[in-house]
């Protein structure tokens, strides 16, 4: 098990991600990704392949950069009004895969409002994480949302 | 069948009124009885793609999926044939089959266990002695209920409820091309489904998806969120796509100017299609594209030189064949839109692998289905959104009329349909032209 500071810091850093995406600072949440960091949410439960299995999402730093000036774009329809959301992190347990690395697992929960409709959204998220001065960088994170294969409305904010 | 058929469906003349040369009535969108019309003359007569045989290789493959109201399975019985059934056991008329795929040799219902063949037909009951002298296992009245009129296109299955169709090949007429133009770019001549497929809800009329993939007027306003950061973003920054994300969201992004190469293509039946669009980098297969170069070899030694130009050559753009599926051949993307209700809306987005094709391919194949079709999708989402807010807007008695005048007066007819430039609503009004057609069709 994991000393209990290194498991308190990987606790904040993910409550500080959740922060960043309800408070709508995008680019503070890009910030936390490492430079060739990827984003990945699989379209099938359990899915090992992203390139031939499709992904709702299966970006890095490079695109992950346009979805973030998108979301800050005026004119993005899907965003009018912007939508509010709650992202909720728990069940947190990280491993250390080295000195630097870790991998965590965490169950979350997110409610996303917008005008008269609220939608709720729920599964797990699996990261590697990378030691970057006094915090961490995210190099992958994969979001398994629990109704990946299922019918589904648009998603806009990350979660 | 079902609570819906108490409504009074509208009469010919009812639906002749509601379409005029370059306005539409918000009816043909919200009115409940129009939809249930729409089900009966055009989801329930015509043609509708049902399944890609690279599902059903073997006996007891089946894909469950909806053909008009009705919920189907489509199998490969132990005849090698493919058969559609209603899903739905004919004892107590529970809904039988609860996964989308799979491979099953027979289908048994849980509640009496009544056990069903994939051609439907009723392999046995538990306690038959219970059951009175007459109960024959051989009685249809006993099976699965059959869809009978089945035919598939290179690979491409449809089906229909009309008892009396004409011919499949006479209903796709010149679509027909873009099929072969998508199984010609497979180097074996053979397609295979991918394995992922995105299924996405909106709350709308269906014609309102089949108008936007005939649009290529909105992208530049609709799309600009995305095309914009995707201008400002620097070139291959991204080192899982080689560009194709970027590239595809700047596609969107073309001025007045840009339109003049595009060409607006409608045919008898409803069917349209756009040519010359997603012109640049990966999207266009590029000459010195390494992957490309492997692709067109491989597609040479099969096809010879000259074939193979023509068949790479071919480059039109949503394909769409009425009523509901739209083809991209070039891209091997395919969507199927299916009515859900007059305001609701299913749309299943899938992609193809290219058998014989470099892994590359099918690689950026189904990035593209990400790209344009997943849930979170920079694109498909700006349009949903305003699939919506139409509809919102028409639910509403107010203004009655929708406008589809735009290129009216420059319309032109070559030998194929109508031809238009691609500021020109042509699409829906040949589109509208067919609805009209099919709802008014005197019963065959």
């Amino acid at each position: 098990m994991l000393d209990y500071q290194t498991q308190r810091q990987i606790e904040l850093f993910l409550f500080e991600e959740a922060r960043l995406l309800d408070s709508g600072d995008f680019e503070g949440w890009l910030k936390l990704y490492a430079p060739q960091g990827i984003y990945w949410m699989p379209s099938q439960p359990g899915q090992t392949d992203p390139l031939n299995v499709a992904s709702i999402i299966y970006e890095d730093y490079g695109i992950l950069a346009i979805r973030v000036q998108r979301l800050l774009e005026e004119r993005a329809l899907v965003l009018t009004p912007m939508p509010q959301t709650t992202h909720l992190f728990g069940n947190i347990v990280a491993q250390a895969k080295s000195e630097q690395e870790f991998s965590v697992d965490a169950a979350f929960v997110c409610v996303v409002h917008q005008a008269e409709k609220q939608k709720v959204y729920a599964g797990r998220h699996a990261y590697d994480l990378v030691r970057a001065g006094d915090g961490f960088r995210i190099k992958l994170k994969r979001v398994s949302l629990m109704n990946s294969n299922g019918t589904q409305t648009p998603l806009t904010i990350p979660l | 069948m079902t609570e819906q058929q108490t409504i009074e469906l509208p009469t010919a003349d009812d639906i002749r009124g509601l379409v005029r040369p370059d306005h539409v009535h918000r009816r043909a969108y919200a009115d409940p009885a129009v939809f249930q019309l729409e089900q009966e003359k055009i989801f329930g007569k015509l043609w509708v793609y049902v399944a890609h045989e690279s599902q059903l290789k073997k006996a007891g493959d089946f894909v469950r999926t909806r053909l008009a109201e009705h919920e189907i399975l489509v199998t490969r019985g132990e005849d090698g044939k493919i058969h559609i059934l209603k899903n739905r056991c004919p004892h107590r008329g529970a809904r039988l089959c609860m996964t989308d795929k799979g491979t099953s040799r027979l289908f048994s219902c849980p509640y009496h266990a009544w056990v069903f063949r994939p051609d439907g037909t009723l392999s046995s009951v538990p306690h038959k002695k219970s059951y009175p002298e007459s109960f024959d296992l051989n009685d249809p009245q006993n099976h699965m209920e059959r869809i009978e009129k089945i035919e598939t296109y290179r690979g491409f299955v449809f089906a229909t409820l009309n008892d009396n169709p004409r011919p499949l090949v006479e209903h796709l007429g010149a679509m027909t091309e873009v099929i072969d133009n998508m199984v010609d770019r497979a180097p074996d001549g053979e397609l295979e489904m991918a394995e992922s497929v995105f299924s996405l809800e909106y709350r709308g009329n269906w014609k309102l998806h089949m108008e936007n993939a005939a649009d290529i007027f909105h992208p530049s306003f609709v799309h600009s969120s995305s095309v914009m950061p995707a201008r400002r973003a620097p070139a291959n920054a991204s080192i899982i796509d080689q560009d194709q994300t970027r590239e595809m969201l700047m596609a969107n992004g073309f001025g007045f100017d840009e339109w003049e190469g595009i060409q607006l293509n409608g045919l008898a039946g409803g069917h349209t299609y756009m040519k010359n669009f997603y012109n640049q980098g990966v999207l266009s297969h590029q000459q010195q594209d390494p992957v490309i170069v492997r692709y067109r070899a491989a597609l040479v030694a099969k096809l010879g030189e000259e074939k193979t130009a023509q068949v790479l050559g071919m480059n039109r753009f949503n394909n769409i064949i009425y009523p509901n599926l739209i083809i991209n051949a070039q891209y091997q993307q395919m969507r199927v839109a299916t009515p859900l209700a007059v305001d609701r809306t299913l749309v299943r987005i899938f992609c193809f692998r290219l058998k014989g094709a470099p892994d590359e391919m099918f690689h950026r194949a189904v990035r593209f289905q990400t790209t344009l079709g997943s849930p979170a999708s920079m694109i498909f989402s700006d349009d949903v959104e305003m699939l919506e807010r139409c509809q919102q807007g028409l639910a509403k008695d107010e203004g009655p009329w929708v406008d589809f005048s735009r290129g009216l007066d420059s319309d032109q007819r070559d030998t194929s349909g109508a031809v238009s430039g691609a500021a020109s609503e042509m699409p829906m009004r040949v589109q509208f032209q067919a609805w009209v057609n099919y709802l008014t069709a005197e019963a065959a």
